[in-house]
């Protein structure tokens, strides 16, 4: 079950996001490398649902099985949805007024990224993980 | 809401980063600097920001954005400090900090730009 749901209603629950994700990979000593690069994928994701759909919430998961240390972040959102999934995923791409960058960089930075998507609802799982030695 | 220690040090201002930044804080930040270059009329600007854990989309926008205002105020601000894993993961989300110079550190920044003043640089 994912636990530890953050609101994400102002641009301060930016930071809050990344930092709690931050936390977690510290926690579990993921690298600082990965630590940056989860932080920074929460930072795109959370400020998306902030521009397009006003606000949501981000819940973390952490699973420990087989050896590995699994970090995973919801970012549901009750917006408009993305309605082409592909497009949106294109560097570059904007529907608004942006660098396009935030979906396929976010994805780039961390292990697994799903997208679910429709009018009124969307969930985005992304994902780290690193074996345990 | 200014939480970011702008300094004068000769014809330049350092401003150090000390904390992580809301989007209002950093555009609140960004338009100080504007301000305060046109103000005091300096020529160089060390924005350091190696206490900053993140750098994302927006902020690496809200850096090159001011790079590209106070060069057309006629002075010129530069980078010091940025963490290797920033650095790393800036390239990876393929953002380009391409209009403004970085230093590894706020000692070789301010000799920089104190070289460049003193028109002693060649690049
Ligand atoms: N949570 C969301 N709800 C609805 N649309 C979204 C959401 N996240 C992203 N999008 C759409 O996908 C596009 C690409 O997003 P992104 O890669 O972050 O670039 P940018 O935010 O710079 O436009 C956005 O412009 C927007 O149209
Ligand atoms: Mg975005």
């Amino acid at each position: 079950m994912f636990d530890e749901t953050i609101p994400i209603k102002a641009t301060k629950d930016i930071v809050i996001v990344r930092q709690k994700g931050r936390e977690l990979a510290i926690l579990y000593s993921f690298s600082k490398a990965e630590q940056t690069r989860f932080a920074t994928a929460l930072s795109e994701l959370t400020r998306n649902v902030l521009t397009y759909a006003e606000s949501g919430t981000c819940s973390f998961l952490v699973k420990s099985a087989n050896r590995k240390s699994i970090i995973i972040a919801r970012i549901v959102d009750h917006g408009p949805g993305i309605s082409d999934i592909k497009l949106a995923l294109q560097d570059g791409y904007s529907g608004g007024s942006g660098l396009g960058l935030g979906l396929p960089g976010a994805k780039r930075l961390v292990h697994s990224f799903d997208i679910e998507s429709s009018p009124g609802y969307t969930q985005i799982d992304i994902s780290i993980s690193r074996t345990i030695r | 809401m200014n939480i970011i220690p702008i300094l004068q040090l000769q014809s330049n201002l350092i401003a150090s980063i000390q904390t992580e930044l809301t989007d209002e804080q950093a555009l609140a930040f960004q338009s100080e600097l504007l301000e305060k270059n046109s103000a005091l009329n300096t020529k160089g600007i060390i924005i350091d920001v190696s206490m900053l854990d993140v750098i994302d989309s927006y902020m690496a926008k809200v850096l090159t954005d001011l790079a590209k205002m106070i060069k057309l105020q006629g002075s010129k601000a530069v980078l010091s400090g940025v963490q290797p894993a920033v650095a790393s993961t800036l390239v990876d989300m393929g953002m380009k900090l391409n209009s403004i110079e970085t230093f590894l550190s706020l000692d070789s920044a301010f000799l920089y730009l104190t070289k460049e003043q003193s028109g002693k640089t060649k690049k």
